[in-house]
């Protein structure tokens, strides 16, 4: 199933695709309850293993994100991952503003833990 | 069914409960499979507390630096604030509150644009100044003339005046812009203005007579009301707000004409203060470029409250305008038993209307 939160100003917009399947996430990250907030995400993400298939594109964008946040991210690439471990192809893009250094960093971060990935980081003004 | 409340630390959770079980029951195989399924996500929690820490530097070096780049900012910034507002305090001095005001709140437009408008314009010298100058050290000169030109300038400000500039020894000054309470209004301020400086300057001459200056200054005052170009004059480059015209120049004259210590005003301004000064009339004068003959009078003094003239006015067709002095007391009460009979019969106008509308109501 479909999922679309739209983005405030302290939660990033974040879309699940089946056609095509895709995840997007974009924006601003400091919920108030990250676990409330990401809860939805995690468990839609987890359902893929054994609602979808095929090759997964993932684009992730972020501007600012708390550490709980961070948390919550991990448990998304670990579901990605599972996916991944499901015989599927997935294929992540972190885009991160040129002259943002941490979400950078960031994105290096998560690139080495999840190296089975394939991974690209991207600059953009 | 109630909605399942995801928990981002479920899985540390459960084992640690699991692991309680374990613990408590003494089950050697269980308590390896536990332990290595511990281990697993231990090495993990390790990893994630890594990165986060990491993390969380970064984001804490960065604001350090932004709060460093914010602390220099502000301390340049209010730098900056303290020479703006010194340079405000002096330059509040070369201007006119009124335009230093509105120039530092944004609201004055510097274009080169002026307006006719009503205005009662001063202008004020010292009698003889010359000879009393040269009679004086420098010092004691720049002492008196400041005390002078201190007092006079607080009591314009006092009345709103737009004190336009300082001559020599002379000040010209005009009430109706930037601000004005309308032209009667300004004229009458105009000339209380002028009746209290008259009156200072006598304090000013006892004080000065008591330090040792012989002839102390003098002024004449001269006052007029008309229209003037009042604005921005000058180039794109270096600007003057000031007034021009005829009735400026008539103003200069009266000031010229006036008594030593007096005040003198044009027939325009004195239709607005005839209820407020004693005024004694004086020879007219004319001035080239004005086709008219100018009435002038020199203000000899406030009007006492006795003196002021009783008006009553209404558009219903009233006007009742009586100078007291012309009154006798015979007049007075005959003139008062017809108002109050008058008034008496408003009243019962009024009853009148008021019970026929509370009938209609009803």
């Amino acid at each position: 199933m479909n999922l679309h939160i739209a983005a405030t100003d302290r939660t990033p917009e974040i879309s699940l695709t089946y056609q095509p399947l895709k995840l997007l996430i974009q924006g601003e990250s400091f919920p108030e309850d990250v676990s409330a907030f990401y809860g939805q995400v995690i468990n839609a993400i987890n359902s893929l293993q054994t609602q979808a298939k095929g090759e997964l594109q993932v684009e992730m964008a972020m501007i600012y994100i708390n550490s709980s946040s961070i948390k919550a991210m991990y448990r998304i690439f670990e579901g990605l991952d599972a996916y991944r471990k499901a015989g599927n192809q997935v294929e992540v893009v972190w885009k991160a503003e040129e002259d943002d250094d941490i979400m950078q960093e960031l994105g290096e971060d998560f690139k080495d833990r999840f190296q089975e990935l394939i991974f690209s980081i991207i600059q953009h003004g | 069914m109630a909605e399942v409340v995801f928990d981002l630390y479920d899985r540390e959770k459960l084992l640690l409960a699991e692991g309680q079980a374990i613990l408590d029951n003494g089950d050697s195989l269980a308590i390896r499979q536990f332990a290595e399924r511990l281990f697993d996500r231990f090495s993990k929690l390790v990893r994630e507390n890594e990165d986060l820490t990491r993390h969380s530097d970064r984001q804490e070096q960065r604001l350090v630096k932004l709060n460093r780049n914010l602390k220099t900012q502000t301390l340049e910034l209010e730098q900056q604030r303290s020479r703006l507002e010194g340079l405000s305090n002096q330059l509040a001095k070369y201007l006119p509150p009124q335009i230093h005001d509105a120039l530092f709140a944004g609201k004055y437009d510097t274009q080169i644009t002026t307006q006719r408008k009503k205005l009662t314009v001063f202008f004020s010298d010292i009698k003889d100044f010359t000879r009393t100058a040269e009679s004086l050290q420098p010092e004691a000169l720049t002492e008196y003339l400041n005390e002078y030109f201190s007092e006079m300038t607080q009591i314009a400000l006092s009345y709103g005046a737009t004190i336009d500039k300082y001559i020599g020894d002379a000040v010209m000054l005009f009430f109706g812009d930037p601000e004005s309470k309308g032209v009667r209004e300004d004229a009458r301020a105009c000339v209380s203005m002028a009746l209290e400086m008259q009156e200072q300057m006598l304090v000013l001459q006892r004080r000065w007579l008591e330090r040792g200056f012989e002839n102390p200054f003098v002024i004449r005052i001269g006052i007029n009301t008309g229209y003037c170009n009042v604005g921005n004059f000058g180039s794109e480059q270096r600007l003057s707000y000031t007034i021009i015209g005829g009735e400026v120049n008539v103003a200069q004259r009266l000031e010229a004409s006036s008594d030593p210590g007096g005040i003198l005003i044009s027939y325009d301004t004195f239709v607005h203060v005839d209820d407020l000064v004693e005024v004694e009339e004086r020879q007219a004068v004319n001035l080239k470029g004005i086709d008219r003959s100018i009435k002038t009078y020199a203000v000899k003094g406030r009007k006492s409250e006795a003196d002021k003239p009783l008006r009553l006015s209404h558009a219903q067709g009233v006007y009742i305008d009586l100078s007291p002095k012309s009154l006798s007391s015979q007049d007075c009460l005959l003139i008062a038993e017809q108002l109050k009979s008058l008034a008496r019969q408003l009243e019962d106008l009024q009853a009148e209307q008021l019970s026929l509308s509370k009938e209609l109501i009803g």
